[in-house]
């Protein structure tokens, strides 16, 4: 009877005993755990190969008390150093205390001279990391990206949020700009093509601007003064099996994000009479294929639509009032484009750089043909640019 | 309740199934078969589709497998068939253990927890393995329709940052690579067998063995959907991209200013895994309850015992599911085509017991 | 002595020996012929005017036999029986019916002039309705019998009472429609509260218990309502009601779990705003119970879950609690709890000033004071208004929410899966009088599911719901 009585009370004990598990779990609180309080969130990290590994440039978010006065996003810059990547980080976590959580990581910052060398050999460690967003950007700058990140921005509160802010899709719809995010890029670069392209970083000191304080906090105060930057990336660096190879200037960067075909409302411009003349894009229909049938060439054909965004010199009210480009206009504009898409197609081949992915292309279509003209293409492929530039009637 | 409906069998085949092939299973496929990976996917679930219409249509004899066997075989006999299929099952519900294990661990939590974090999992496992398999047929009913839905929720914030054409050109990934990655996929495809266990527990109707096997096949094509948005997103990268169903979908342009929106589909399948990986182990017990009578008591013992031996295998095992995946797709291949493929069908020559007299 | 003799002082006597309370009065009355009488009754429960005017006034006046049916020709009252039997007379007396004795007769009859205290029927504040009825039942099972016979004027509404409770002999009603209830539910019922073998029913929560498949569960498996208009409906569904006197509070079984999330006001408005104040029901409750655990593991373990920017403003806002995020949160839950159950027990006029204690004193007051933070209490407070979206199932979902956040803060987000894989696993398992908890989800029945979570209108609900297997299926021709 008591046996019996004994197993009926079993569920009711261990239901008893479950709860408390869960309650002394609760109150221990602790399974491994790291929450918010013990965190690092790392807004940014910049890359710079050094030596004999890599030092690694950390900024990390620190949030502002319960009395949230004032707006914005405190951070502080914490540098480390190591042989691989994985050595800086785990190097930051002995140097703060903080378990660095690269998650909300929103941009990869490379140094020139890390990106002149195969960059993968430091993005390796976050292509790996379960625990890291490949969704991040990622962008080469001018110099140390140490230096970058740790500079005081003149627009913003931490230099990673002003420079993320120039990789806005409006930024990118006016085609100043070319971003790239990590998995975008290791895409390309473990594809056929090995190629691919990130924005090119450059700062300048604002002038005029006061001078913040700050010595590692950009968001503390005191120590010594910082000179307030300002950040372009109009640039952009190509690369080939995961180096740099050669670095686009603006017109070109406009002329591949033209070819893209995500170009709306970006300008550009041409000529009137030897006066210049802004015009803006309102369709952009650009492609580049790759004709393998006889001898391999490449097309880059361009088809726009635009208007008459603004002239360099003064007109009267009925010019003002009308959006209308002239003939004249349209085929300076169609030149100067010409130019830009040569310029450009030259410097990838020279660079080897696949930018427009012709080998991916090539493969996809047929195996044979991509056999046969893979180690052509792009340096060694003619180019036929085709632009037609037209205004809306 | 203990009996299965048609349509639960239905929401079982369709949507519950494929959910624990849609973890590790899609990286490893595109790791040997690159982007051909729906070929093997492709023919595994055809040849496993012949087998669960041979398994669905012995289900029309309304008798339980032990029932079967001992009519054919004999009492003893149908034991120790029984006994060998339980080691089978127990055998094959250990790679979905440690894949979901892995899983938890890189969705669930952002630093690596201690295993101790998964072990509620077996409080669960215990409950559920102490019931009949058939009592999880009003669970399907509601795991269906979540199932379909958090896969729907993946693939539509998945598909913008696709490109279709990453799956060209067929043959890409080579004959060789795409005969591996049929050999990897054997592992998880043990669908089949485990429907074995349902024998006699179906109220099965007229068209129920075809209308199954078609929304077996519909499954597949959710997993093939799966896995064409997964590669599109992925291309060459796709290998290295464990836990796939958690990672398409991150891309999704609102996940910046809501946050992991994501989660709540990938939330609803991780609900639908977890039962799903408790179905070999559940199977493997009733295949001592069969031939024992199912006592209470007998099926809490039971389950306590497998799952603390889970417990203590994944501990043993953690962090080597490496090891155990090439193990068991690689020097023990032949178990799965055996148990899996060769087996089941026979199913349909086993006797009822008005046969015999 | 058992039985009436005749002998009105020894009669007199064994009743008050089985009567000794003190209101329990006595009064002693002759005829104008010189038959004596003697009226037996509970005083504060007796209706003396009426007694006076059906009982007395008549027979001081009496002339005829001694007989009880000469005797009950006189008396007006339309309410009369006649019993010999101490026991069952003594059984009259307390509940309020008095006993009339006369000398020279074995027998007594039974007066039914019980004074009934009644509140008025008012509208129940547990469901309020914009549009609708607004009665509801109130304590007394005749009035609540009558406002369900008002409603079902039928002769297959059948109203059978029972006793239950040895002492308290609280009349239960059990009500049905003949033909349309499923008869073993009804036949199951009857022998459940017939095999009650307890001291006193308070009220009808009491039944519940013995009503249920799970006695000891936390899942509620039998369906209640305040309102008559409510309670015809789920009986011309084909259920059973019970009516308990003394309760307002009426039972319905079988009970199906979407019945809390269906209030009387989605019948009166059009069926796509009843979808989507259901749609919201849903998600408040599913907010209730999870939004604060979700936001706890979210803090200790997957940090991914909120959007940076709001994750840096809720790190600011913690940064100087002393608590852990599970501590804080279980802190600012049990001050909700702690207000909550005090606002529900204290005097009204004491309401408001808890109010401002709760809102100001505790709330503002701890932010500043660096006890607790400001995103853990917008949390809680929505948690808390989300479980009132359904208010039927309070006491369910407010210990879950509870369970949930232990679990949330021990084992994360996995541990909330687990659990409500654990609770998914145990709803499609409970059935109570052959209806699955959870139909028509599961096991799903397609067209039950046209008055789920989607409210279909009129017209398309022509056949009573599948899952409570009425045999008289249509309802709409």
């Amino acid at each position: 009877m008591n046996a019996r009585r004994f197993i009926k009370t079993i569920p009711m004990k261990l239901y008893l005993i479950l709860l408390g598990v869960i309650l002394f779990a609760f109150f221990s609180n602790d399974f491994g755990l790291v929450d918010v309080q013990k965190t690092a969130i790392i807004l940014a990290a910049g890359i710079d190969k050094t030596e004999d590994g890599y030092t690694l440039s950390s900024q990390i978010a620190v949030p502002k008390g319960s009395d949230r006065t004032t707006g914005g996003t405190s951070s502080v810059e914490i540098e480390t150093e190591g042989k691989t990547v994985s050595d800086c980080i785990t190097m930051l976590y002995t140097k703060t205390g903080w378990v660095p959580k690269l998650i909300f990581c929103n941009l990869l910052l490379l140094g020139e001279e890390t990106a002149k060398d195969d960059v993968f050999g430091g993005l390796n460690y976050f292509l790996r990391n379960e625990y890291m967003s490949d969704s991040c950007f990622l962008a080469v700058c001018e110099g140390k990206a140490g230096e970058v990140l740790s500079s005081q921005s003149a627009i913003d509160d931490a230099s990673s949020l002003a420079i993320t802010k120039l990789f806005s899709d409006a930024a990118k719809k006016s085609g100043k700009v070319m971003p790239n995010t990590l998995k975008e890029f290791s895409v390309s670069y473990f594809g056929v093509s090995k190629s691919g392209y990130l924005p090119y970083v450059r700062m300048s000191d604002q002038e005029g601007a006061q001078e913040a304080g700050g010595n590692e906090s950009s968001g503390g105060s005191g120590g010594q003064s910082k000179p307030q930057k300002i950040y372009t990336a109009s640039e952009t660096a190509i690369f080939y099996e995961g180096k740099m190879t050669g670095l686009l200037p603006p017109e070109e960067t406009l002329a591949f994000a033209l070819l893209k075909g995500e170009v709306f409302a970006g300008t550009f411009n041409a000529t009137d009479k030897n006066k210049p003349v802004t015009l803006t894009v309102l369709e952009d229909d650009g492609s580049v294929s790759l004709e393998a049938k006889t001898s391999p060439k490449v097309k880059l054909s361009l088809s726009l639509t635009v208007r008459l965004c603004c002239r360099g010199v003064s007109a009267p009210i009925d010019d003002v009032s009308t959006d209308e480009v002239s003939e004249e206009v349209l085929r300076s504009a169609e030149q100067t484009l010409q130019g830009y898409m040569r310029k450009l197609w030259d410097d990838c081949a020279q660079a080897e750089c696949d930018l427009f992915g012709l080998r991916r292309d090539l493969y996809r279509s047929s195996l044979k043909r991509y056999s046969e003209l893979k180690d052509v293409v792009p340096n060694g492929v003619e180019a036929e640019i085709e632009t037609r530039v037209q205004t809306k009637s | 309740m203990n009996k299965i409906s048609p349509r639960q069998l239905y929401f079982f085949l369709a949507c519950v199934m494929p959910v624990g092939k849609l973890v590790i299973l899609p990286s490893l496929l595109a790791q040997y078969a690159k982007n051909d990976l729906l070929f093997p996917m492709l023919i595994s679930y055809l040849i496993q589709a012949g087998v669960v219409f041979a398994v669905l249509l012995a289900m029309r004899k309304g008798e339980s497998l032990y029932a079967l066997l001992s009519n054919t075989f004999g009492k003893v006999a149908s034991i120790v068939i029984l006994v060998i299929l339980s080691i089978f099952y127990l055998y094959a519900g250990l790679l979905p253990l440690l894949e979901q294990r892995l899983f938890v661990q890189s969705v669930f939590y952002d630093t690596l927890p201690s295993l101790a974090a998964f072990a509620p999992f077996f409080v669960f496992s215990i409950y559920l393995c102490a019931k009949p398999l058939g009592s999880q047929g009003r669970v399907w009913d509601i795991l269906g329709p979540l199932s379909v839905a958090g896969l729907a929720g993946v693939l539509i914030l998945s598909v913008a940052s696709t490109d279709p054409g990453a799956l060209l050109p067929v043959g890409g990934g080579g004959f060789k690579g795409a005969l591996k990655a049929f050999t990897v996929a054997t592992g998880w495809f043990f669908d089949g067998a485990i429907l074995l266990m349902l024998l006699g527990r179906v109220d099965y109707k007229k068209g129920t063995a075809w209308k199954g096997t078609l929304f077996y096949l519909a499954g597949g094509l959710g997993v093939l959907a799966f896995l064409a948005v997964f590669y599109a997103v992925f291309q060459d990268m796709a290998a290295g991209q464990y836990f796939a169903i958690a990672k398409t979908s991150k891309y999704f342009s609102g996940i910046t200013v809501l946050g992991r929106i994501d989660y709540v589909f990938i939330y609803m399948l991780s609900l639908v895994m977890a039962f799903w990986c408790t179905v070999p182990l559940q199977a493997g017990i009733d295949c001592y309850l069969q031939p024992f009578g199912r006592h209470r008591h007998l099926a809490t013992i039971l389950s306590v015992a497998v799952n603390a031996v889970f417990l203590v295998l994944l501990y043993l095992l953690d962090n080597r599911f490496g090891e155990v995946m090439r193990f068991i797709t690689g020097p023990s291949f032949w178990i799965f085509p055996a148990f899996c493929i060769l087996l089941p069908p026979f199913s349909l020559l086993l006797r009822r017991n008005h046969e015999r007299t | 002595m058992k039985y009436v003799t005749g002998d009105l002082k020894r009669d007199a006597e064994a009743l008050k020996k089985l009567l000794p309370a003190e209101d329990i009065l006595t009064f002693s009355f002759t005829s104008e012929k010189g038959l004596s009488f003697l009226c037996v009754y509970a005083d504060p429960i007796t209706d003396k005017e009426l007694l006076g005017e059906q009982l007395i006034r008549p027979l001081l006046h009496y002339e005829g036999g001694k007989s009880a049916k000469d005797i009950s020709k006189s008396v007006t009252s339309p309410e009369l029986r006649l019993n010999r039997e101490f026991k069952k007379l003594s059984e009259e007396v307390l509940a309020g019916n008095p006993v009339l004795l006369w000398e020279g007769m074995d027998e007594a009859v039974i007066v039914g002039t019980k004074k009934v205290f009644v509140r008025a029927i008012a509208e129940p504040s547990t469901d309020v309705a914009v549009k609708g009825p607004r009665e509801g039942f109130i304590e007394d099972v005749k009035i609540n019998t009558s406002l369900v016979r008002r409603r079902l004027k039928t002769g297959e509404l059948k109203i059978e009472t029972l006793e239950v409770g040895r002492r308290s002999k609280t009349v239960v009603a059990l009500c049905y429609l003949e033909g349309t209830s499923v008869q073993d539910t009804v036949d199951e019922v009857r022998k459940k509260l017939q095999e009650i073998d307890i001291d006193i029913v308070p009220d009808s929560s009491y039944l519940t218990h013995f009503l249920s498949s799970r006695p000891y569960s936390l899942v509620k498996q039998v369906g209640t309502t305040e309102k008559p208009d409510i309670f015809c409906a789920k009986i011309a569904e084909g259920r059973v009601g019970l009516i308990v006197d003394g309760s307002p509070i009426a039972l319905t079984l079988p009970y199906l779990l979407i019945e809390d999330f269906q209030s009387s006001e989605d019948y009166f408005v059009p069926p796509y705003r009843a979808t989507f104040t259901r749609i919201l029901r849903f998600l408040s409750l599913f907010v209730a119970i999870y939004l604060p655990a979700f936001y706890v593991s979210a803090q200790l373990f997957k940090l991914r879950l909120f959007p940076v920017k709001l994750l840096l403003t809720i790190a600011g806002s913690i940064r100087d609690i002393p608590f852990s995020p599970s501590l804080e949160m279980l802190l600012v839950l049990f001050v909700l709890e702690v207000l909550n159950e005090a606002s529900i027990r204290m005097p009204k006029y004491v309401g408001m000033a808890l109010s401002v204690v709760g809102a100001l004193v505790l709330g503002e007051t701890a932010v500043s004071a660096g006890f607790v933070s400001t995103p853990a209490i917008i949390i809680i407070a929505f948690s808390g208004i989300g479980l009132y979206a359904v208010p039927n199932l309070i006491e369910q979902t407010s210990v879950l929410r509870l369970v949930m956040l232990l679990i949330a803060g021990s084992v994360g987000t996995y541990g909330l899966i687990l659990a409500t894989a654990f609770i998914l696993l145990y709803l499609v398992t409970t059935e109570n009088y052959g209806a699955p908890l959870v139909a028509p989800f599961s096991p799903l029945i397609g067209r039950d599911l046209r008055d789920s979570v989607v409210k279909y209108n009129l017209g398309s609900l022509k056949l009573r719901p599948e899952t409570l297997g009425s045999p008289n299926k249509r309802r709409l021709k």
